[in-house]
C-alpha cells in the first residue's frame, strides 16, 4: 500500500479531491455566506468582556463536565461483540478566594456523591433479529435506570410542543402522538430505529447515555455545580414519521434539561468537531471586527430568532439542533473556533429578552465570559479545563483495551471456557 | 511487622521506575536536594527491609502534563493562564542511587549492598533530624561504627544525629583525605586529631578496652592545627586538661616547629625544635623524595657502605671520588644535598627530637608538626625519615622473637648513633615481659596504631618516586604488619601513584576541583560510588563522602567546625579537681 501512497497518482488524486471541495462549497454557499455577512459582523458576533488575570469572582462556583469513552470490540464471541463502556466526571471550583484556581475537588468527595470514577460498563447483544434492541434497551435500562417512563419522556413533549402536552393524558388526546402511546411505556419502545441498530450504533447510543447518566447523578446530587458540561453536541435525531426522538437518549437529554433547569445548572455541550459551515470565515471576520486574539462568540440562531436563521445553515436539518440554541466561540486565537450548544428552553428564560437586544447581548457576555474564564488552563488553553480532564479522565486508551482483553481472556479461562475462543479470529490466520 | 515506620521520618513518595542500581521516586513537591537520603520500607515476601536511596538528580514532574515546555510558553505567552489542580499535580520525579538496604538478623540490624529491590510502589520516607536519627543509626551500626568520629551522617543539606566513626584497626591500611583548597581539609584534620586524642584519653580512662591507642604524626602547613582556623584549636583541649591527663595522653608536648622561640607561648610550653641529624638521614629516605640517577644512586650507595652515617658529610666535603665516580656525577649528587647544610632542621649535630618523636609514636600520642616554614623538601624529608625510622623498628621487631633478636634485626635496619640512643626505651616498649635479651617481643599489632600524614601528597606519591626504592611503598603495602598506616592528604587524585590508591581502604572524599580528580576519585573508591558525579559538583565545604573497603555504604558526611565540637566536649577533658569553685562577689 506505501508504495501507492507515495505516488504522483494518489496525490493527484487528493488534489482533485480538494480542488473539487472548494469548488462546489464556492459555488454553493459563498452566495449564500454573503447573504449571512453583513448579519454576522454587525449583529451576532460579539467580544467576550474578560475576566483580568487572577480575579476575584463575588461566588466562586463549581464546574461539572462528563465525558465518555469505549470500544464496541471488547471481546467478540461468534457474532456476539461485548462492548466496553466508560464514563468520567470531573467537579472543579472555581477557586478565585482561595487562589487555586479551578482546582479539582477531592476524589473522595466526589465519589461519596457519585459511585466510582471513572465508571465502567458492559455490554453485548446478538446478531438475532430484535435481539440488538432488546438488549440495548436491558443495558440502556441498567445504565439509566428509570422509575417511572413518563418522567423520561414527558419532557421532550413538554417542552417541543410549548407545554401543550404536558401529561401522559395530553399524550394520548393528542392528535399527533396518541398512536406512539404504547411505544412510549418502556424503553425498547423508545428505539423506533430497529432498522439501524448497527454496532457503532448501539455503542453509541450507550455511551451518550453513560454520559447522562453520570449528568443526572450530578444534577440530583448535592454539588450543585453553576455549569454542567457535556461533550459533543445537544442534538436529538427525531424520527421523520413520528417526530420524537428516534432513541431513548433523545428522551433522556430533555429530561436532563428539564432537571438542570430546576436545579439552577446552566447545561451545555462543547464540541471541538462541529459542522458549523463557514466557521473559519466568521473567524476570520471575528479578528477584523475585534482585532487578533480577541475572545469571542457568534450566536447561530434559528428560524424562530427574530431575524431567522442564518442561510449558512439553511439546508443542514440539525443545526441548530432541536430545542437547542448553538454559538460558535473562540477563546484563543491559536485555535480554530469551538461550539457549545444551550438548552434552548433554559436560554429563552435565562439569556434572551423578547425585544431587548441589548440586555439579550448584556446576558450573552456575561455567560460567555464565565465559560472563557472557566477554558484558560496552560494545557488546553481556550478549551473548558473540566471537560478536558473529564475527556483525559475517561478515556479508553489503545493500552487500556489490549489490556482489558487481556484480563477477559483470563475470566474467560478461569470460566472454564477455551481462552481460544476469545481471540479475535484474524489473529489465527495471522493477518 | 516490628518498626514504627512514622520513625522512619516523613512519608515522602512512592518508588516507580527502577532496578537494585538505580531508582526513580516519584515524590511531593518538596525541596528536596542532590544528596539526600531516603528511607524506602519494603516487605516483599514478608521480608522487612529499610532500603537506603540516595538523591543523585532531581526533576519537576507535572502528572498529566507531556510537554512541559508547550505549558510554560502558554503560561507565558497567555498570561491569564492557570493550571487547574496544579498543586496536586506537582510532582518531583527523584532519581537517585540505591546504597543498600537494611534488614534484622536475630534482632540486630545488618546492611547489605543493594542486591535486592524494594517492593512495587514501596513508601518512601525522607528523614528528619530528631526523629529518625535513632532508627537510622541502629539500622547503620555495622557501617558506621569505629572509634574515630568523623562526622555526622548527612541528608541532603541537613544532617542527622548519627555519628560515622572509622574504626582504628583499619588505619593501617590507610587513609586518604582528597579535597581541593577551601573544601574543609585542615577543619576535617582538626576533628580527627581532637577524635584521636578522645579514643586515647578513652583508652586511659579505661572506657574503650576493645580498641587500641593511636598515634599521629600530623603535618600541619599552615599551622592552624594548634590554634585552630576559628575560635579554638587543639591547644585548647591541652589547656583544659588538668596536668595528669595531660601527661598521660600528650606527653610533655603535642607541638614540633621549625622555631620553637617564634612560637606563642602557650604553645612554648608543650612544644619541641625539630632538628635531625645528618646521620639519621639514609640513602633511601633522599630516594623516596626526589630523583637520583642509577649511576648517582650507585655513588651514593658505595659512599654509605663505607662511611655509614658519615654519608652526606663525606660527600658533601670531597672534591673527586676516589673510587673514580665522574665528577659530574658527584657534583649532582652534592647539589641534591646541599640544601641539608642550608636547612635549618637538618644538622650534622644537634640534639635530635626523632628520638622524642620515637616515643610518643610507641606510646599512644598525638604530634602536631608545624611544617608552615619548611620548603617542601624538608618536609618531606622529615615525614619520610620519621616513617623510615618508625617502621625499620616495627619491621626489626616483626622479624624478632626476643629482644636479643631485636637489637641485632634494629642494628642492621638503623643508624647505629639513633638506635643506641633509644636502644633502652625501644626494649621496654617492644618487650612482652622482662627486659632481658630473651625476653619475647610484642607483636606490632599491639602497639599503639601509628599514623603518618603525608601532606602535598603529589610530590611524594607519584608514579615517578613510587618506582625507586620509596619508603612510601614498601608501607603502603606492608604497613598493616607493622600497624602503622599513612594519612594521605591531597587536593589530586589522579596523580597519585596507583600503588598507593589500591592499598588504601577508607576515603574522606571533600569536595574537588575538576572533573578529572572527580573521575579519579569515584573511580579509585573503595566502594562503588559511580553515579555520584552531580554529587561531587554540589558539595559544599566540610561536606564528604566516606568510602571503605570494609563497608558496603558509601557515607556522605557533615563534618562539624571544630568549635562546635570542642564547645560540646571540652568538659570532658577537665578533671573535677580543676574546676574553680564559683565565689560570691562580696563588696
Amino acid at each position: 500500500m506505501l508504495e501507492r501512497i507515495l505516488t504522483e497518482d494518489f496525490r493527484k488524486k487528493l488534489e482533485y479531491t480538494f480542488k473539487d471541495i472548494k469548488n462546489q462549497q464556492d459555488k454553493r454557499t459563498e452566495e449564500e455566506f454573503a447573504k449571512d455577512k453583513r448579519r454576522i459582523m454587525n449583529d451576532l458576533l460579539t467580544q467576550i468582556d474578560c475576566y483580568p488575570k487572577n480575579p476575584q469572582i463575588d461566588e466562586d462556583f463549581l464546574v461539572a463536565a462528563i465525558d465518555g469513552s469505549g470500544t464496541p470490540d471488547l471481546t467478540t464471541l461468534d457474532d456476539i461483540r461485548v462492548h466496553l463502556l466508560s464514563s468520567a466526571t470531573i467537579v472543579l471550583s472555581t477557586g478565585t478566594r482561595t487562589g487555586r484556581l479551578l482546582e479539582p475537588l477531592d476524589r473522595p468527595v466526589i465519589e461519596a456523591e457519585l459511585g466510582e470514577q471513572p465508571l465502567l460498563e458492559l455490554h453485548w447483544h446478538t446478531g438475532v433479529r430484535g435481539d440488538a434492541k432488546k438488549k440495548l434497551a436491558e443495558s440502556l435500562e441498567q445504565i439509566y435506570p428509570i422509575n417511572d417512563i413518563s418522567e423520561v419522556v414527558l419532557p421532550f413533549f413538554i417542552d417541543h410542543t410549548n407545554g401543550s402536552i404536558s401529561s401522559l393524558k395530553d399524550l394520548v388526546k393528542s392528535v399527533e402522538y396518541h398512536k406512539y402511546v404504547p411505544d412510549l411505556k418502556s424503553m425498547e419502545g423508545l428505539i423506533s430505529r430497529e432498522q439501524l441498530l448497527t454496532n457503532p450504533i448501539v455503542h453509541d447510543e450507550l455511551r451518550v447515555v453513560m454520559e447522562y447518566a453520570a449528568a443526572r447523578n450530578i444534577l440530583t446530587s448535592k454539588l450543585r455545580p453553576k455549569y454542567l458540561l457535556l461533550d459533543g453536541a445537544l442534538s436529538i435525531f427525531l424520527h421523520f414519521v413520528r417526530k420524537y426522538p428516534s432513541m431513548p437518549s433523545g428522551f433522556i437529554l430533555r429530561e436532563l434539561c428539564q432537571l438542570a433547569r430546576k436545579n439552577g445548572v446552566t447545561l451545555a455541550a462543547v464540541s471541538k468537531n462541529h459542522t458549523i459551515p463557514f466557521a473559519h470565515r466568521i473567524a476570520k471576520m471575528a479578528n477584523e471586527k475585534f482585532g487578533d486574539g480577541m475572545k469571542w462568540f457568534c450566536l447561530l440562531p434559528s428560524k424562530h430568532e427574530p431575524g431567522g436563521g442564518l442561510h449558512i445553515y439553511e439546508d443542514r436539518t440539525y443545526i441548530p439542533p432541536v430545542l437547542a440554541v448553538p454559538y460558535l466561540f473562540s477563546f484563543s486565537s491559536d485555535n480554530r473556533p469551538s461550539r457549545i450548544d444551550f438548552d434552548r428552553v433554559w436560554w429563552l428564560e435565562n439569556i434572551f429578552v423578547p425585544n431587548d437586544p441589548e440586555t439579550t447581548r448584556e446576558n450573552e457576555i456575561r455567560l460567555f465570559s464565565e465559560l472563557e474564564f472557566i477554558s484558560r488552563d496552560a494545557r488546553y488553553y481556550g478549551y473548558p479545563v473540566a471537560l478536558a480532564l473529564a475527556h483525559e479522565a475517561c478515556r479508553v486508551s489503545y493500552e487500556d483495551v489490549r489490556l482489558a482483553r487481556a484480563i477477559a481472556k483470563d475470566v474467560y479461562h478461569e470460566l472454564g471456557y477455551d481462552p481460544k475462543r476469545i481471540n479475535p479470529l484474524r489473529d489465527d490466520l495471522g493477518v | 511487622m516490628t518498626l514504627k515506620k512514622d520513625e522512619l521520618g516523613e512519608l515522602y513518595g512512592k518508588v516507580g521506575v527502577g532496578n537494585q542500581t538505580l531508582l526513580g521516586i516519584m515524590g511531593n513537591n518538596r525541596d528536596v536536594s542532590v544528596g539526600e537520603i531516603f528511607l524506602i520500607y519494603s516487605c516483599r515476601d514478608g521480608h522487612e527491609r529499610v532500603f537506603f536511596f540516595r538523591v543523585l538528580g532531581l526533576e519537576n514532574y507535572l502528572r498529566q502534563i507531556d510537554d512541559m515546555a508547550q505549558i510554560a510558553s502558554t503560561l507565558m505567552v497567555e498570561g491569564d493562564s492557570y493550571l487547574s489542580g496544579i498543586e496536586r499535580n506537582m510532582l518531583l520525579y527523584v532519581a537517585g542511587k540505591m546504597l543498600g538496604y537494611a534488614e534484622k538478623d536475630d534482632g540486630t540490624w545488618k546492611f547489605h549492598s543493594p542486591r535486592r529491590l524494594p517492593d512495587h510502589l514501596a513508601d518512601v520516607y525522607r528523614p528528619r533530624p530528631g526523629t529518625s536519627d535513632s532508627n537510622v543509626q541502629q539500622m547503620l551500626e555495622d557501617q558506621i561504627g569505629g572509634e574515630i568520629y568523623v562526622g555526622d551522617l548527612q541528608i541532603g543539606e541537613d544532617s542527622l544525629d548519627v555519628p560515622i566513626m572509622i574504626p582504628t584497626k583499619f588505619f593501617p591500611m590507610h587513609l586518604g583525605i582528597f579535597g581541593s583548597t577551601g573544601s574543609g581539609k585542615s577543619n576535617l584534620m582538626m576533628v580527627l586529631i581532637k577524635s584521636m586524642i578522645d579514643t586515647n584519653l578513652a583508652i586511659n580512662q579505661g572506657q574503650l578496652n576493645d580498641a587500641c591507642k593511636v598515634s599521629a604524626f600530623c603535618i600541619d602547613p599552615h599551622d592552624e592545627f594548634a590554634k585552630g582556623t576559628d575560635t579554638y584549636g587543639i591547644q585548647d583541649i591541652v589547656e583544659m586538661m588538668d596536668a595528669t591527663t595531660r601527661q598521660q595522653v600528650l606527653g610533655n608536648f603535642y607541638y614540633l616547629t621549625t622555631s620553637l622561640s617564634a612560637t606563642p607561648r602557650e604553645i612554648q610550653r608543650y612544644g619541641k625544635d625539630i632538628r635531625i641529624r645528618w646521620d639519621e638521614i639514609l640513602p633511601r629516605d633522599l630516594y623516596s623524595i626526589m630523583e637520583f640517577s642509577p649511576p648517582m644512586a650507585s655513588f651514593i650507595d658505595a659512599v654509605y657502605g663505607s662511611a655509614r652515617e658519615n654519608w652526606i658529610s663525606d660527600i658533601l666535603s670531597m672534591d673527586g671520588d676516589p673510587h673514580g665516580t665522574p665528577v659530574g656525577t658527584l657534583r649532582a649528587v652534592q647539589r641534591r644535598l646541599r640544601f641539608l647544610e642550608r636547612s635549618p632542621i637538618f644538622e650534622e649535630q644537634c640534639s635530635s627530637v626523632l628520638d622524642h618523636i620515637f616515643e610518643a609514636m610507641e606510646t599512644g600520642r598525638i604530634l602536631v608538626v608545624n611544617t608552615s616554614l619548611m620548603s617542601d623538601r624538608e618536609q618531606f624529608l622529615l615525614t619520610t625519615i620519621v616513617t623510615r625510622t618508625l617502621s625499620d623498628l616495627r619491621r626489626a621487631l616483626k622479624s624478632s622473637g626476643t629482644l636479643g633478636d631485636f637489637d641485632r634485626q634494629a642494628e642492621i635496619r638503623l643508624p647505629r648513633p639513633f638506635f643506641s640512643r633509644i636502644k633502652a626505651k625501644a626494649r621496654s616498649f617492644y618487650g612482652a615481659s622482662g627486659n632481658n635479651d630473651s625476653s619475647p617481643t610484642k607483636d606490632p599489632r599491639d602497639l599503639p596504631v601509628i599514623l603518618i600524614t603525608v601532606e602535598e601528597a603529589p610530590s611524594i606519591l607519584n608514579p615517578e618516586l613510587m618506582r625507586g626504592q620509596s619508603v612510601f611503598k614498601d608501607i603502603s603495602r606492608q604497613g598493616r604488619k607493622f600497624h602503622i598506616g599513612l594519612l594521605v592528604v591531597s587536593q589530586q587524585v589522579s596523580v597519585l601513584d596507583n600503588v598507593i590508591l589500591s592499598q588504601m581502604n577508607t576515603e574522606i572524599n571533600l569536595r574537588l576541583g575538576n572533573e578529572k580528580e572527580i573521575r579519579a576519585c569515584i573511580e579509585n573508591a573503595s566502594v562503588n560510588i559511580s553515579g555520584f558525579e552531580e554529587e561531587f559538583h554540589v558539595m559544599s565545604r566540610g561536606e564528604a563522602i566516606v568510602t571503605a573497603s570494609y563497608r558496603e555504604l558509601p557515607l556522605p558526611v557533615k563534618i562539624p567546625k571544630f568549635d562546635k565540637i570542642f564547645k560540646k566536649d571540652k568538659e570532658r577533658y577537665a578533671s573535677k579537681g580543676t574546676k574553680k569553685k564559683k565565689e560570691k562577689h562580696v563588696i
